[in-house]
């Protein structure tokens, strides 16, 4: 097997097309995973045991199934009840839920490094629940979560090639295509690993450059 | 003759089998300043705590500025105040603690202003004016900018003091304030304190370890044991001829332990 140059050059603009897709998927998933990771963290800490104990177990269920497998159930099973999702948005969808329920405990983790005293001092300046939560606990709560949560935004980021799997035109999709077409593999596996492994290192720079600027949780 | 402005009748609080207040009773006048000692766990912070609506009552009545703290009339009943109702409540009271509680993400200025303009819908410009007056009055104006870990503990507390100033509260609750202070930082924030009570006719309960302070400060006493005031009257008696006996012992350990009285 020989390494051959030329079809890099033909499969590149395809695979550079897959990488775009990639990295989209990546950020719209990391935004619905954040926004409803604190839903969750919130939800669970509610007083209101009705709401507190449904959303712990839906947690626990999406955190203790595969992500594939639910990739799955949204892409292939919801349509039989008539919930027919575009693969994007079905991709975004389940990434970001999926690690909602990690981000989640991410935000517990720093909502509980809040000191009581804070609490404390929000109630007796009278502000209520929602103010005492945008203005004083989430602020303080979320620069140390920073590191945390851009860890798992790598972590997705190397998932994304699941998404193939519904048909999602995402970088591994677009190598497996080409691939499968020309009957040469080696290229187009070779440049997806790499360009995973380039992502990963410029964000494994970002990453101790957060750390260093806003600390870790529990320092 | 005027009404008090604080009530508190048969007051019960228990953690679990523990009963912190045990029918706790007695009456604050307007403008009355009260200073409350005790050893600890005799449930004086618990009751700043419960006024303040930081802990819920496990019995009795409380009632602030005329009206109950802890429940409300519905349908001709009484029933347990809801979130609005203590929301409503709070307006009249102020708490300064131990541990300063400052927010540590808002500069000085901020964390005096955060409160009049998001409860009370205070233009900033005019929530600013106030909070630069209130810190010239801490002896803090030239601080306004600085972030709360840039000042000293001292520094920290006449924030915190001027912080519930802002909202004008008619009753100030005063928590332990100087027990987490360096011992030379402790008259600085007294000073503020003895000023406050001079210049203002606020309400004021102070729970303390500081006898000299109490002495100077309160127009009366209470001595706090196991959940009820055992004894109380105005400083001098208190603190020169108390009559009860676990008043003296608690003095003459105050006393042995170093603490001018």
């Amino acid at each position: 097997m020989e390494w051959d140059w030329g079809f890099v050059a033909d499969i590149m603009p395809t695979l550079l097309q897959g990488l775009k897709l990639t990295l989209i998927v990546t950020l719209l998933s990391a935004v619905v995973a954040a926004v409803l990771g604190l839903g969750f963290a919130i939800a669970r800490r509610s007083a209101n045991r009705n709401v507190a104990r449904p959303v712990a177990f839906v947690v626990e269920f999406l955190r203790g199934t595969p992500l594939l497998v639910q990739l799955y159930f949204i892409f292939y099973v919801l349509p039989d009840a008539g919930i027919l999702l575009p693969p994007l948005v079905a991709g975004v969808i389940g990434m970001g839920l999926h690690y909602a329920t990690y981000t989640a405990e991410v935000y517990r983790a720093g909502i509980e490094n809040v000191p009581k005293g804070q609490w404390e001092a929000a109630r007796a300046t009278n502000l209520t629940m929602r103010q005492t939560w945008v203005h004083v606990v989430i602020p303080q709560a979320v620069p140390p979560m920073i590191p945390a949560l851009a860890n798992y935004l790598i972590a997705m980021f190397k998932e994304t090639p699941l998404l193939s799997a519904i048909t999602v035109l995402e970088l591994m999709n677009q190598a497996k295509s080409v691939a499968n077409s020309s009957y040469r593999y080696i290229e187009p596996m070779t440049l997806v690993g790499a360009f995973f492994l380039a992502m990963s290192l410029v964000s494994v720079v970002i990453l101790r450059w957060l750390e260093r600027r806003y600390g870790r949780l529990g320092k | 003759m005027t009404e008090p402005i604080i009530r508190i009748d048969r007051l019960e609080k228990s953690f679990g089998a523990l009963n912190v207040l045990d029918g706790l009773s007695f009456d604050v006048m307007p403008g009355e300043k009260l200073a409350l000692i005790g050893p600890s766990g005799s449930g004086k912070t618990t009751i700043l705590r419960i006024l303040m609506t930081l802990e819920t009552i496990s019995g009795g009545h409380i009632e602030v500025c005329g009206e109950q703290l802890f429940h409300m009339q519905r349908g001709g009943r009484e029933v347990p105040a809801d979130e609005a109702h203590l929301h409503h409540m709070r307006r009249h009271i102020g708490m300064v603690f131990q541990h300063f509680n400052l927010f540590p993400h808002k500069s000085v200025l901020d964390n005096i202003t955060l409160a009049p303009i998001l409860t009370k819908g205070e233009p900033r410009a005019k929530a600013e004016a106030r909070a630069m007056e209130l810190l010239e009055m801490v002896g803090l104006a030239d601080k306004a900018q600085a972030m709360p870990s840039q000042l000293s503990g001292g520094q920290k507390q006449r924030v915190a003091i001027a912080r519930a100033l802002a909202l004008q509260p008619r009753i100030m609750l005063f928590d332990e304030v100087t027990s987490a202070l360096d011992p030379e930082l402790v008259e600085e924030v007294l000073l503020v304190m003895k000023r406050l009570a001079a210049e203002t006719d606020m309400t004021m309960l102070l729970v303390t370890h500081e006898m000299g302070f109490a002495h100077e400060f309160a127009d009366r006493v209470l001595f706090f044991d196991k959940g009820r005031v055992v004894e109380q009257g105005p400083p001098d008696t208190i603190f020169r001829q108390p009559t009860h006996e676990r008043t003296q012992a608690f003095l003459r350990k105050i006393i042995a332990a170093g603490h001018r009285v």
